[in-house]
């Protein structure tokens, strides 16, 4: 990839694609992390039983639609818009957090927003994709030390918030990237930046 | 902006100048310079073989080519004077899936969609949506989920939330093309009426031109590469045109159906099913009743029945075409004969010689003791055995190359590589696909896809064929090559299942089975009594709901805790109650506690590292636990009670959060339900072709990675489809629009915030007085 394609359009005008795709992949995304909510308990509890920030590395799920939205429209909100109606979805249909998912749903999708916006929606790479990542799995862990682990003390708090966020940066972006890649190979991306970057290495 | 400022009544002239449109990635443009000119109320039928550019030409005089897809285009096009997309609603587009522009949960509201886009005041768009409904012969209460409507009705639906914006150029890409013959027929008798008495400007694209003869003044031919090769009276252009658009696989009134490809299927490799012989019994379905559950966000479900104590008989070296008007339960039927489904009553046998007890080819001792029924077989079984192709070629494609996808099942069987190979070479050779062995199966046409389902279906010997709807909307040339494959399984012995409106299909069928829709149980005359929470608007069940956010910081001990969640307890109840006359309704409390339950984990893996750190106190424990559960039970009493599309129409109206986003969030929740089924489509894709993951954690969590991914693929394709009938409905201007819907706020409303704030009210009166 020698240069990225930014948004389609003027950059923060949303076409209607824009956001129908958004709110699309948000719904699939809630269906998706309600799934999840229902299995990974298993292996979060396990490894809490041992040392209870390590279950942060069961939650950077949560934090792909973001990611993704963000990677596909590239477009200032992308990331708040995906993963806040996935949380709402997956709240809908009844997961375990109840509405409060949504105050999670918006931290997470904050904190990637700002990983992009810090390199002016311009940059589509690792960098801001690091940075958001770690910066959305950060306010999650913030916003958990508040509402579940009041109990804990500062050295839980520390080591559960870099677990999360490292654990959104590196497995979060490389799952968000991998499924891009995948859509974009499946021709979904089309009328989308990363689409259109496979479709003019592609054109003969 | 005044609907109808610039537009005049009737008709208008479409001037398309020198277009020219090449999509990123295409080496070629797909229309090359094209001109043309439509006069005012002119009536004009577009044909041409698949990839002509007609869809292409329909999307650039409603002004949309680029909504879905982005490439070069120059030229111009204008309407009336006017670009199409200055004057919202002047060009309605009509599509050719049923449903795929659908917006709202009611089909009153889903007309009213166009309107609300160009600020109507909503006072004023009742009498539009009525007139609309009545023009387009919809009957039913304009309150009716559009998830009820058959094919054709949707295809009217999608007309009249054109004609509600008064539209003065109506095009209609193949709106016919998924429709069977009697509803076909309908849908056109509607356009015509219409078109003519509003004397509309109208495009129409079609692959069977037969019926659309006599409705229009004009036909216009394009070629592959997209430009006009004949324009003029619809039977002269036949006269000269006809015989050469019958080769480009159009289907041509005078013409006769196409013979079915001849096909001769190589040796099936060993390992292929057992062969029955010609004429016994494969599998037989007897009175067999498959029900459906639809489930709603909140938890509600609904229970019909799809078909109700049917017989279906499937013989070797025989085809059953399977009729039937829509929604009698054909695919339901057909799925429960090959294992698809599994029936709630009746029962399905398969011949001993193909059971997987007798092939021995399960290890699974209890299988080989008792003969089960099709549907409890495990994915490699059923594969052996049966063949399937869904309607949705699309959701059928498994492999990475087309080659790889016809071989899927053969060696996920375990067949002899070189032999199945060969077999699969033919095949594809055959079906004209020989050319795209190594292409990416996704990358292909609907016709090609089509045909590749097939050759894929039937490349590892099954005995039972399963089509389902396997020629609709296809032309003459993947017609022939369907038919041809069909034909071929069968002369190799398979006993052949088809569903299909399409009487050329009929006629090859050595049997018909007719079905007629099973009568639903009747909805109880009684109305339900509402619970008193159901009484309240979706934004303030939200807001109470979320009044919980301050309680962690308010809480610090299990006292405290236990008192605000008695508070939030008894509200619950209350809340819960309903007062009145009516049915009780049902399981109220039921499906809190079953919301609940999730929830215990969370409660208990906080309290287990609570009691880790605490120093193992268990009043640490309980505290912690105490907290979220008090976080959580007011989500559960209400979550239920949330309308989606009544909490899009609060957040817009009353908070005025950004119209569009919202908009289009609450028309994806619409969607929910087609996940569903399309996750159901997809596993049981991949159940039948033998690749389905039986066991093993691993293995199914890749599996839910792979089938994730074709949910996504599926749902960007609904995305672009609604996002074109969208903004031919004027909703890419949008920003300022009216609302159909009211957001009121009533004493309910009030009520259920009071609760909210007497949470946190006793949240901090405990904090004050407990210790």
């Amino acid at each position: 990839m020698s240069k990225t394609i930014t948004a389609s359009g003027p950059l923060t005008r949303w076409r209607t694609i824009d956001l129908l795709t958004c709110a699309f992949l948000g719904v699939a995304f809630g269906v998706a992390y309600w799934a999840w909510g229902l299995v990974y308990s298993v292996p979060s509890n396990a490894v809490s039983a041992v040392f209870p920030p390590l279950g942060a590395l069961f939650n950077w799920p949560w934090l792909v639609a973001g990611v993704v939205g963000m990677l596909i429209i590239r477009r200032p909100g992308a990331a708040v818009f995906t993963e806040l109606l996935a949380a709402v979805v997956s709240a809908l249909i009844g997961t375990q957090w109840g509405l409060t998912t949504l105050v999670s749903g918006l931290v997470q999708g904050l904190g990637v927003e700002i990983g992009f916006a810090v390199f002016g929606y311009a940059v589509y790479r690792w960098a801001p994709l690091l940075l958001g990542g770690f910066l959305g799995g950060a306010f999650e862990a913030v916003y958990e030390w508040y509402s579940y682990w009041t109990d804990w003390g500062w050295d839980y708090k520390i080591a559960y918030l870099f677990l999360l966020g490292a654990s959104v940066a590196v497995f979060g972006s490389l799952v968000a990237v991998g499924l891009t890649r995948l859509l974009a190979a499946a021709g979904a991306l089309n009328p989308f930046p990363p689409g259109q970057e496979v479709r003019e290495q592609r054109a003969v | 902006m005044a609907l109808g400022a610039a537009r005049s009544t009737g008709g208008v002239e479409v001037r398309v100048r020198d277009l020219t449109w090449r999509p990123f990635g295409r080496s070629r443009p797909v229309l090359d310079g094209l001109d043309l000119t439509l006069g005012p109320g002119e009536r004009v039928l577009l044909a041409g073989p698949s990839g002509s550019g007609k869809s292409t030409l329909l999307r650039a005089v409603a002004g949309l080519l680029l909504t879905a897809d982005s490439g070069d285009l120059s030229g111009a096009v204008t309407v009336g004077g006017h670009a199409p997309q200055d004057v919202p609603g002047s060009v309605g587009l009509v599509l050719q899936d049923p449903g795929a522009g659908v917006v709202a949960s009611s089909i009153g509201r889903d007309v009213a969609f166009g309107l609300e886009n160009v600020s109507m005041p909503p006072g004023e768009m009742p009498p539009r949506v009525e007139a609309a409904l009545r023009e387009v012969g919809l009957t039913m209460s304009a309150d009716s989920s559009p998830a009820t409507l058959s094919g054709g009705e949707s295809q009217r639906l999608a007309l009249a939330g054109a004609l509600a914006m008064e539209p003065s150029v109506l095009l209609l890409d193949e709106p016919t093309a998924m429709l069977d013959a009697a509803t076909a027929g309908d849908v056109r008798a509607v356009v015509s009426d219409v078109v003519a008495r509003r004397g509309l400007t109208l495009v129409v694209v079609e692959h069977r031109l037969e019926g659309w003869l006599d409705h229009v003044d004009r036909l216009v031919v394009l070629d592959a590469a997209g430009s006009v090769v004949a324009d003029g009276e619809p039977r002269r252009v036949l006269r000269e045109h006809g015989r050469s658009l019958a080769d480009q696989g159009i289907w041509v009134p005078g013409v006769p159906d196409p013979d079915p490809l001849p096909l001769v299927l190589d040796r099936a490799p060993e390992g292929a099913a057992g062969r029955v012989p010609a004429g016994g019994v494969v599998a037989a379905a007897s009175g067999v009743r498959v029900e459906h559950v639809s489930r709603r966000l909140g938890g509600s479900s609904r229970t019909t029945v799809a078909v109700d104590g049917a017989d279906l008989e499937a013989r070797a070296g025989r085809t059953v075409a399977l009729v039937g008007p829509s929604g009698a339960g054909k695919s339901s039927l057909m799925g429960a004969l090959g294992g698809l489904v599994q029936p709630s009553r009746g029962t399905v046998d398969v011949a001993p010689p193909l059971t997987p007890a007798e092939s021995g080819a399960t290890s699974d001792a209890a299988a080989r003791t008792r003969l089960a029924p099709p549907h409890a077989w495990s994915s490699s079984d059923l594969a052996r055995v049966v063949a399937w192709v869904p309607q949705r070629a699309a959701t059928a494609l498994l492999g990475r190359t087309v080659r790889e996808d016809v071989l899927t099942t053969p060696l996920a069987l375990g067949q002899d590589p070189e032999v199945s190979g060969v077999r699969a070479d033919a095949l594809l050779g055959s079906l004209g696909l020989a050319h795209l062995a190594d292409a990416d199966p996704r990358q292909l046409s609907g016709g090609e896809q089509r045909r590749l389902a097939m050759a894929s279906a039937v490349a590892h010997g099954p005995a039972l064929v399963l089509a389902d709807e396997p020629t609709v909307g296809q032309d003459r040339l993947t017609w022939a090559a369907v038919s041809g494959v069909l034909a071929a399984a069968r002369a190799e012995g398979a006993a052949v299942v088809v569903t299909t409106h399409d009487p050329g299909v009929v006629d090859d069928a050595d049997h018909v089975v007719r079905l007629d829709a099973p009568p639903q149980p009747a909805p109880d005359p009684e109305p339900e009594r509402r619970p008193l929470v159901a009484r309240a608007g979706p934004l303030s069940l939200l807001a109470a709901a979320l009044c919980v956010l301050p309680l962690p910081a308010l809480l610090d001990t299990w006292r405290q805790g236990l008192a605000v969640l008695i508070v939030e307890v008894l509200l619950g109840l209350v809340g819960l109650l309903a007062p009145g006359p009516g049915r009780a309704p049902h399981a109220r409390l039921r499906g809190v506690l079953a919301r609940l339950a999730p929830a215990a984990v969370a409660v208990v893996g906080v309290a287990w590292s609570a009691w880790l750190l605490g120093g193992r106190d268990v009043e640490v424990a309980a505290g912690a636990a105490l907290r979220v559960l008090c976080l959580l039970v007011p989500s559960a009493v209400v979550v239920g009670f949330i309308d989606p599309e009544g909490l899009g129409d609060h957040l817009a109206q009353r908070l005025r959060l950004p119209a569009r986003p919202v908009v289009a969030a609450t028309a994806a929740l619409q969607r929910l339900q087609s996940f569903d089924a399309l996750w159901g489509e997809l596993m049981t894709t991949r159940r039948v072709r033998g690749v389905r993951a039986d066991r093993g954690p691993v293995a199914r969590g890749r599996e839910a990675v792979v089938v994730t991914g074709g949910l996504l693929v599926g749902a960007l394709g609904q995305a672009s489809a609604l996002a074109l009938a969208m903004d031919a409905r004027g909703f890419a201007e949008a920003r300022r629009r009216t609302w159909a819907g009211p957001a009121p706020w009533r004493r309910p409303d009030t009520l259920a915030l009071g609760a909210g704030i007497l949470v946190i009210a006793a949240a901090a009166t405990a904090r004050l007085l407990l210790p």
